[in-house]
């Protein structure tokens, strides 16, 4: 080329080194042709090949899950003013706040203090302590690595966007981690996705943004019937009469490559036909739970009424990373707000919550670690924020973004540790505080991922993007 | 970068230590850390380190290197600072060890200077911030786009590909120009090419195919929100829509499509359909947050017209662009003005259905401050700042100049459209009044002839149950509850106001069939003052049904009783109930119908869900009451009963006919109320005819007093209706008229505003619009505007050859390098100005080039030319493109003959069934199409340029979607069953893909249809082929 001709890298050329590699995104067989994506290879050598991320939306109290706070119930019906700690609402502490929507009845202030609505006990070597509605997490505590210092900047549910982004809902959308980790590393499976979300979803129901279309999740219903859009035939062709549709195509799409030599496309379009005819078989099986042992299903909780939809999702986690699923993302908690939003009757709510959940994720655990899976599986834990130290009306909690609690484990993460801390009434994050990128930096370099390395001409990526490596808590 | 610095480190001799470590190592840190602020863009202390030289010139503070001192200069110093505020660069991590290490042996190498090293330019120098003047044109090829590209190839030595062929082009043309495929005769179609051009260009739905492109740029996106709350955007978006749609078949210039939509409201404020075009600006509406609207607004303005990113400016000065902080706000203070509102718009008054998105400049008196690092919590009150474009492009713009509105403009209701619909709202009242009440006295003549036929019946009296005149206790009779119950002046007086807790049950039961007669009168109580009677009460006395009179609820009511909750039902008759007076209830009950009387008058009939007969009971619910006799006999089967449904609400009573007449009244009132309101505002506003506020503000009296008059009849409001009467005739007599409030017919969607100028008063909304968005709209359309017409020249060109000639689409700044094609944007620029911005104009230079008639294929490609330019940088051939998400679908359809091909409207629900093309679709955050969104449909948020991604969805949906399967079926079903195979395979290659078979692909198909004669599955193959997808 000559020297008039500037432009770095042919669009061809391009091309041919996406689909030249081996390892490629299943579901972005070519994207956007304007990007000079990732080869889809770590940047360093990885600790975990997998990420399954379980969401609970609308705020898990913190107080009655991983972060036990006595104080509460010493100054149970007190004004925080009143106890020694009145200095946690020190107007200069709580500036972090961007409050999304003024004056709505959520998110405010509660200062008269909740007492604990359920009790703690210490488990395994470690003796983490762990409220009396997560008695199975609890048992596996010395697999977990528990981070009781999380904070946000959104008192309202736009956290959700957040904890997956890094971003404030009042800020431009960019791509959630699941996105990013999709966007960075290659495929491990022929026959499926790498980038599945299971669950209710709300606030954004976009993971890729800018990075284009090739890498959103795809959604999974937990029906074995109908578990992916298009996956099934509308005119009732078997799949026989479908196979031989498919080789005419292919047998077409070739013939016309003769027409259209070094077009990178028909290659492409050939694959992921391929790759759709195979998707349609693999996707039901992954979610097949006839092959699973009556041991296996209960469990998970699916032999119960309470734990069963929870307990299917996370066997179906599990049988999608065993299939080789770089990102398993599942959403917990129905409604607009997310079904952990408990203002009233937290005691009710939550305690019926937790009863979906526990069992179903200590299986998840203990089901990945015989299986040797959990060695390089990260199992995330989190929620959008925590729930307010003070009351809201007479039984409930309100949303609360400066302290909280999350928990990763598996792949790389040490067991049976705490880090950081909140303060005696568990209002503001004190002790090794982490913004919500810092669990994401923490999978990425689990990953083998430099996120600075993966950065899109056009999307400047805001130091904050990044977050901090949590060193502490890796094995 | 580090190519760039290959082909540097080639062409430099090396000779001096250091120097080659000084570009290897410092350079690149430098310019990526330390540029923005110590560059070409700026020098802030005065330093520039852009340039070793520069580097050596130190600061306005004097050297910054300490070149042989033991001591570290300025810049290591700064480089190093344990403090964060000290330490440079001010954002992001420190610099590496090993790169502050580089720069210390660099300096303690003597800091070499490499041979010939440039500094940075000026920015401002850089090639899109430069009018674009006409090149010189170097041939004579017939088209300039052909002479621009053919010179490069010349010069290049690479060799073009022959045309595509005839019909590949006209699928091509159909396509681009329109967006769906031509026809089979379409395609035999033997005219001259410039011929069907025009033709195309004609085609209205040539304006359908290029507004869903605009949509894209100008981020079209309906709205969203929860439940009736508009969230984000608009309601009645979908104007702005066929605004593009009618603009563009009017093929009206571009500069005028941009001023219309940044500033109609200022240009033509009383042209409804030319206002519309601000739903550019309602698109960034955003509820929560005034400043993420304004962001919206400012970001994409910038983008879409100008290629800049100003968003870049927000929290400081942009990092490449002479953009700084400041310019940011200024730009915003463009908008700070405007809010979005509702208008009405001609045909059927109601803002809901049928009204008008557009924009307004309603806090004019808003001031628009700095927010320090972009957070609106700390804003810089010290300085306001004035509306105007970035300094540094800032040639060709006026200030603003404030605009007067025509009265329709600020006052929405004063359109004769607005008046005329208003009046005929209320004449409509009238006449619907008048017609009630000639109903009304109908059916009720009807009914007293029914009446005078019945009575003349003889009545027949069954075996008597149960009789008591209630002068003396009869326990043999009655089980008494309670203790507020006696027997005095010969009747039984509940003596107490309680609910219902006092009260006789009989000892016997009512048979199943009966009919009951109660005497009785209401004698006070606190509120309700319920009197009546229950049947069918069981033994724990929790099941009944009971009939009341209520003297404050004005009815006669059925209901029931069930395990202890009263259930009431629609069983009512209006009838004003008096104290002190006694009437008689009456009951016929057969099987599971009920008839009510009072007084012996028909008041209802009902059918009741389930039955058992018990016992009755007298009631009395918050009322004092005495019961003067009751008779039970068995119900004769010769009576006859009333059928359910009958009366009730549907007996008309003299009562009924009172409150019809006191309605029409009304009506009238407000009719008359209405004229004299508009012919007031006539007279103040227009000077036309005699209307007076004084006429109106006795008209609207007179029709408060009709209401009121209407609200006396009931007997819940009589108390404050008595008052009103008074209030007003008094107000009357005294000439004491109401203020005239403007009608509404217009709606705003506010937030924020620092001020309430922009809420409608009685004045209606400001009578001056600030100017500033004209000024704006004038300058961007500025001839002399360096970035306008390129921007929109390459977003044009972009869409006919599938790349364009700027990479960055939304970005001409610094970082946009000088393109290839420089001379052939800036040709197309000036010309599109010069034909006055005529995009119609373009389409034709562009469509009758040679080179846009390319082949598309590598075929018999002269070999050097693959391996020079493989990515086609010279358009040596054309581009393949896949077609857009709504062509896809839009095709499919169209070849099925399903397309519904209807124009403009509200937006369409995204069903599978939906027939009309994809542009009309709902399209929000929320609301888009499935089948739409697995082709790359654009973002809501932002979408320049769409993806162009392959993936298996993409696959699954052409293979399994409804809408693929079924038009596949419906297309094999256009061919002659009698076709043979062969006949029917060439048929089908030229309907779906506009080309005959080649002879291998006839006998793989002919082989298919061998195995698998379903002519709609070989159809359905054929549409998920990679040459049905792909524009060719």
């Amino acid at each position: 080329m000559t020297q008039d001709d500037p432009i770095a890298m042919s669009r061809r050329a391009l091309l041919q080194s996406a689909l030249g590699f081996g390892a490629l995104a299943v579901n972005g067989i070519m994207a956007a042709e304007t990007q000079n994506r990732p080869d889809g290879k770590p940047h360093f050598i990885p600790r975990a090949k997998r990420v399954i991320w379980l969401f609970m939306r609308g705020g898990v109290s913190h107080m009655e899950s991983f972060d036990p706070k006595p104080a509460l119930n010493e100054f149970a019906g007190k004004s925080i003013s009143e106890t020694p700690y009145k200095s946690v609402l020190d107007a200069s502490k709580i500036r972090k706040l961007r409050i999304p929507i003024k004056g709505d009845a959520n998110g405010h202030t509660r200062t008269k203090i909740f007492p604990m609505q359920t009790g703690f006990k210490r488990y395994g070597q470690s003796g983490i302590e762990i409220s009396d509605w997560f008695p199975n997490i609890g048992s596996c505590a010395d697999d977990i690595a528990f981070i009781r210092s999380m904070w946000t900047s959104d008192n309202n549910h736009g956290a959700q966007i957040q904890f997956h982004s890094g971003r404030h809902f009042l800020d431009p959308r960019v791509p959630t981690i699941g996105a990013w980790i999709n966007y960075g590393l290659g495929s491990l499976s022929k026959n499926l996705p790498q980038f599945i979300n299971i669950g209710p979803r709300f606030f954004d129901k976009k993971d890729a943004h800018y990075l284009g279309p090739a890498y959103e999740a795809v959604n999974l219903k937990i029906d074995p019937k109908n578990p992916l859009d298009y996956a099934k035939s509308s005119n009732g062709m078997t799949a026989a009469e479908q196979r031989r549709n498919l080789d005419l195509t292919n047998k077409l799409n070739r013939l016309a490559a003769k027409q259209y030599p070094l077009d990178p496309v028909i290659e492409a379009r050939i694959k992921s036909y391929e790759l759709a005819f195979r998707m349609q078989t693999a996707v039901p099986d992954a979610l097949d739970f006839s092959q699973e042992s009556s041991e296996t299903k209960k469990l998970y909780g699916i032999d119960q009424n309470e734990t069963k939809s929870f307990g299917q999702q996370l066997l179906a986690a599990r049988r999608l990373s065993e299939r080789g699923v770089r990102f398993i993302q599942i959403m917990h908690g129905d409604g607009a707000a997310g079904a952990w939003d408990n203002h009233s009757g937290l005691k009710n709510g939550h305690s019926k919550l937790s009863r979906q959940v526990d069992l179903p994720t200590a299986g998840l655990l203990k089901d990945l670690k015989r299986r040797g899976l959990l060695e390089d599986t990260i199992v995330v834990f989190a929620t959008e924020f925590g729930r307010t130290p003070g009351s809201q009306g007479a039984d409930g909690r309100d949303h609360h973004s400066f302290g909280f609690s999350v928990w990763m484990a598996g792949g790389g993460i040490k067991g049976g540790v705490t880090n950081g801390s909140t303060d005696e009434l568990g209002y503001h994050a004190v002790q090794a505080p982490h913004y919500v990128t810092d669990v994401h930096a923490t999978i990425n370099h689990l990953m083998g991922i430099d996120p600075h390395k993966l950065e899109v001409p056009g999307h400047k990526r805001l130091e904050v993007d990044f977050g901090h490596v949590i060193e502490d808590i890796i094995a | 970068m580090t190519r760039l610095f290959a082909i540097f480190l080639f062409n430099t001799v090396i000779a001096i230590a250091g120097v080659e470590e000084y570009l290897r190592d410092i350079k690149p840190v430098l310019k990526e850390r330390c540029y923005a602020c110590h560059g070409a863009l700026k020098q802030k202390a005065g330093l520039r380190v852009d340039s070793a030289e520069n580097l050596r010139k130190g600061s306005k503070r004097g050297d910054v290197l300490a070149l042989g001192q033991a001591e570290a200069g300025e810049l290591l110093v700064r480089l190093t600072a344990a403090d964060a505020g000290e330490r440079m660069p001010p954002e992001g991590v420190p610099l590496k060890l090993e790169e502050i290490k580089a720069i210390r042996e660099w300096i303690a190498a003597g800091a070499p200077v490499p041979q010939s090293e440039i500094a940075e330019a000026d920015p401002r120098e850089h090639w899109s911030f430069q009018v674009p003047k006409c090149v010189p044109m170097p041939g004579n090829a017939g088209n300039p786009i052909d002479d621009l590209l053919e010179a490069r190839l010349v010069k290049h030595r690479l060799k073009a590909q022959p045309p595509a062929e005839r019909t590949i082009l006209i699928r091509r043309l159909y396509l681009d120009l329109i967006g769906l495929p031509p026809t089979e005769k379409q395609l035999q179609d033997e005219r001259r090419w410039e011929s069907i051009v025009e033709e195309l260009l004609a085609s209205p739905y040539h304006g359908e195919r290029w507004a869903r492109h605009w949509m894209d740029v100008w981020r079209y996106s309906d709205w969203y929100g929860l439940g009736d709350e508009v969230r984000d955007s608009q309601k009645q978006l979908w104007r702005w829509r066929d605004w593009m749609v009618t603009s563009l078949n009017e093929n009206k210039g571009y500069d005028q499509m941009v001023r219309e939509m940044l500033a109609a409201d200022e240009i033509a404020p009383e042209d409804l359909e030319t206002v519309a075009a601000t739903g550019f600006l309602a698109r960034s509406y955003y509820k929560f947050n005034r400043t993420t609207w304004l962001d919206n607004t400012v970001e994409h303005t910038g983008k879409a017209f100008m290629g800049l990113t100003m968003n870049c400016a927000k929290c400081h000065d942009h990092k490449y662009d002479p953009i700084d902080h400041l310019d940011y706000y200024k730009f915003r203070a463009i908008f700070e003005p405007y809010q979005v509102r509702v208008d009405a718009m001609p045909g059927p008054l109601d803002l809901a259905k049928n009204g008008i998105t557009r924009v307004y400049d309603g806090n004019l008196g808003a001031a628009t401050y700095l927010h320090e690092r972009g957070d609106e919590s700390k804003v810089d009150k010290n300085r306001k700042i004035s509306a105007a474009p970035p300094a540094f492009l800032a040639s060709g713009w006026e200030p603003p100049k404030p605009v007067e509105l025509p009265l329709e403009a600020w006052r929405p209701d004063m359109q004769k459209f607005v008046q005329q619909g208003f009046l005929s709202q209320k004449l409509a009242k009238v006449t619907e009044a008048e017609a009630q009440l000639e109903k009304l006295k109908l059916k009720k003549a009807a009914q007293k002839e029914k009446r005078a036929k019945s009575k003349s019946i003889k009545p027949v009296k069954g075996e008597t149950i149960l009789t008591d005149d209630f002068s003396k206790p009869r326990p043999d009779l009655w089980t008494v509850f309670g203790s507020d119950s006696r027997y005095q002046d010969d009747s039984l007086s509940i003596t107490k106001s309680s609910f219902d807790t006092t009260y006789l049950r009989s000892k016997v039961n009512h048979p199943r069939d009966f009919e009951l007669e109660l005497k009785f009168k209401t004698t006070g109580g606190q509120k309700w003052k319920s009197t009546g009677i229950r049947f069918d009460v069981d033994k724990s006395g929790d099941n009944s049904h009971f009939v009341y009179t209520s003297v404050f609820g004005a009815k006669v009511h059925l209901a029931h009783t069930i395990k202890g909750k009263d259930k009431y039902t629609q069983a009512v008759a209006k009838r004003s109930i008096k104290l002190n007076q006694i009437y008689t209830l009456g009951l016929k009950v057969r099987d599971q119908l009920v008839n009510v009387t009072l007084d012996g008058e028909f008041l209802f009939a009902y059918t009741l869900p389930r039955r058992q007969p018990g016992a009755v009971q007298l009631l009395a619910y918050d009322a004092v009451a005495d019961f003067h006799g009751v008779e039970i006999r068995r119900l004769p089967t010769q009576v006859f009963l009333e059928r359910a449904g009958s009366g009730g609400k549907a007996t008309v009573t003299v009562e009924t006919i009172n409150l019809a007449e006191a309605k029409l009244r009304l009506a009238k009132a407000e009719y008359a109320f209405g004229k004299a309101r508009i012919d007031a505002d006539n007279a103040v506003f227009r000077k036309e005819g005699n209307g007076s506020a004084e006429t109106a503000g006795e008209k609207q009296i007179e029709a408060g007093l009709a209401k009121a008059r209407v609200d006396l009849l009931d007997s819940k409001k009589t108390a404050e209706a008595e008052k009103k009467i008074k209030r007003l005739i008094a107000d009357l007599q005294a000439e004491k008229f109401p203020d005239l409030e403007p009608l509404r017919f217009s709606q705003v969607s506010l937030i924020n505003t620092p001020n309430k100028d922009a809420l409608p008063s009685e004045g209606g909304y400001p009578r001056t619009s600030s100017g500033r968005r004209t000024a704006l709209a004038n300058w961007l359309t500025h001839r002399d505007h360096p970035l306008v017409a390129r921007v929109a020249v390459n977003h044009i060109w972009l869409r006919h050859f599938g790349t364009p000639l700027v990479e960055t689409v939304s970005d001409f700044g610094l970082r946009a390098p000088r393109p290839l094609h420089q001379d052939l944007l800036d040709y197309l620029a000036v010309e599109f100005i010069e034909s006055g911005w005529d995009m119609k104009h373009l389409h034709r230079l562009i469509l009758t080039s040679k080179a846009w008639q390319r082949s598309s294929s590598n075929l018999g490609a002269d070999e050097n030319t693959l391996a020079a330019d493989p990515g086609n940088l010279h358009y040596w051939r054309m581009n393949v493109r896949r077609m857009e998400a709504q062509v896809v679908r839009d095709s499919l359809l169209h070849l099925a003959g399903t397309l519904d091909l209807a124009q403009g409207g509200p937006s369409v629900t995204p069903t599978p069934n939906a027939r009309r093309r994809g542009l009309y679709f709902f399209h929000s955050r929320d609301g888009r199409s499935r089948f739409l969104a697995t082709f790359d449909d654009a973002d809501v948020f932002a979408c320049y340029r769409r993806s162009e991604s392959i993936v298996p969805q993409q696959a699954l949906a052409m293979m399994n979607s409804q809408i693929a399967a079924a038009s596949a079926k419906q297309i094999a079903a256009l061919f002659e069953p009698e076709m043979s195979p062969e006949v029917f395979v060439r048929a089908a290659f030229s309907k779906i893909l506009s080309r005959p078979p080649a002879q291998a692909e006839l006998a793989e198909s002919l082989a298919y249809l061998e195995v698998q004669p379903k002519r709609e599955h070989f159809i359905h193959a054929l549409i998920n082929l990679n040459d049905f997808l792909m524009i060719r």
